[in-house]
């Protein structure tokens, strides 16, 4: 039965603690790629003509690629497999060449009857601070 | 507004039987830029404590793209009428505005790992609208839920669509 490892230390942790961040910058390469993997084939995420007729300045990234890369922030931090609970609002879309850096926020921790748990709110902006995602998850500590 | 929430809330979405697969999910996690060796290599994820690959946290909302096949498929509880989301947001849409991904929810029950069946329904559980800045926003949560053999409950989204008029 898997068990997995966590990696976050709940006596070390405290409230106002930040995680590491990611940093990318979004390429019409990311979105292709995205589309290939998640079998997303809106074309407002692929095809530049498409987007263009549709008045948009040009392709716009999918908000579950977003969302996939604040998850990688998490898990590179809180270790694979120790999220319970992960959710985002999608506040703005996302461009190519804008730079997406991740934010992680201690907001509490609690002792629970199936174990040791830290909150986090997340986010992800762009280079200017424009917000992209806003959420909240909950990681398993030891 | 042209939908009544009794009428929409219970409608079911669909479901699946989903096998979590080794190519689809390594893939996945590079498609969102994560390098882990623990999505790549069996070691790795043994050494992480998991009994084969794990899927990475957003995996399932594209499970069913991979893995479904027509031999195990189930019943379809929509009785042939397909996604019932596609016909309320034309039905929306028809009136004009803008439909968007407003918010999505994971729950993690327990990991889901590469040789794993998940046995996918979904559902709309929700149905509400709000004026905010001059505008009308219509609110459809469909909740999904993917269990395992046994029936036990893996992963449960929630996803949020917007229209905005």
């Amino acid at each position: 039965m898997a068990k997995p490892i966590a990696k976050l230390r709940y006596d070390e942790i405290s409230e106002g603690d930040e995680g590491p961040t990611v940093s990318h910058e979004l390429t019409r390469s990311d979105l292709v790629a995205y589309a290939g993997v998640s079998g997303d084939m809106n074309p407002m995420h692929t095809d530049e003509v498409s987007a263009k007729a549709a008045g948009l300045p040009s392709v716009f990234g999918h908000g579950m690629f977003s969302m996939g890369l604040l998850a990688r922030a998490l898990t590179d931090w809180a270790g694979v497999g120790n999220l319970t609970e992960y959710r985002v609002r999608f506040t703005k879309q996302t461009w190519p060449g804008e730079v997406l850096t991740t934010r992680i926020v201690v907001t509490g921790k609690e002792q629970t009857e199936d174990g040791k748990r830290i909150r986090v709110e997340v986010g992800l902006a762009n280079q200017d601070g424009e917000s992209k995602l806003a959420g909240s998850a909950t990681i398993v500590a030891c | 507004m042209g939908l009544e929430r009794d009428e929409v809330v219970g409608m079911p979405t669909g479901a699946a039987t989903i096998h979590i697969e080794r190519g689809p999910v390594s893939r996945f996690a590079k498609g969102v830029t994560d390098s882990s060796p623990v999505y790549q290599s069996t070691e790795a994820a043994r050494e992480a404590g998991f009994d084969s690959i794990p899927a990475p946290p957003t995996f399932t909302f594209a499970a069913a793209h991979w893995g479904t096949y027509p031999e195990d498929q189930p019943e379809d509880p929509t009785g042939g009428r397909g996604n019932p989301i596609r016909k309320l947001m034309s039905e929306l849409m028809a009136e004009g505005g803008l439909v968007l991904h407003g918010e999505q929810e994971f729950l993690y029950h327990k990991p889901v790992q590469i040789g794993d069946t998940l046995h996918q329904e979904g559902k709309i559980v929700d149905l509400y609208s709000k004026e905010a800045k001059g505008k009308t926003m219509t609110f459809l949560v469909m909740e999904t839920v993917y269990r395992d053999d046994a029936g036990d409950p893996v992963v449960t989204e929630r996803f949020n669509l917007i229209h905005r008029k």
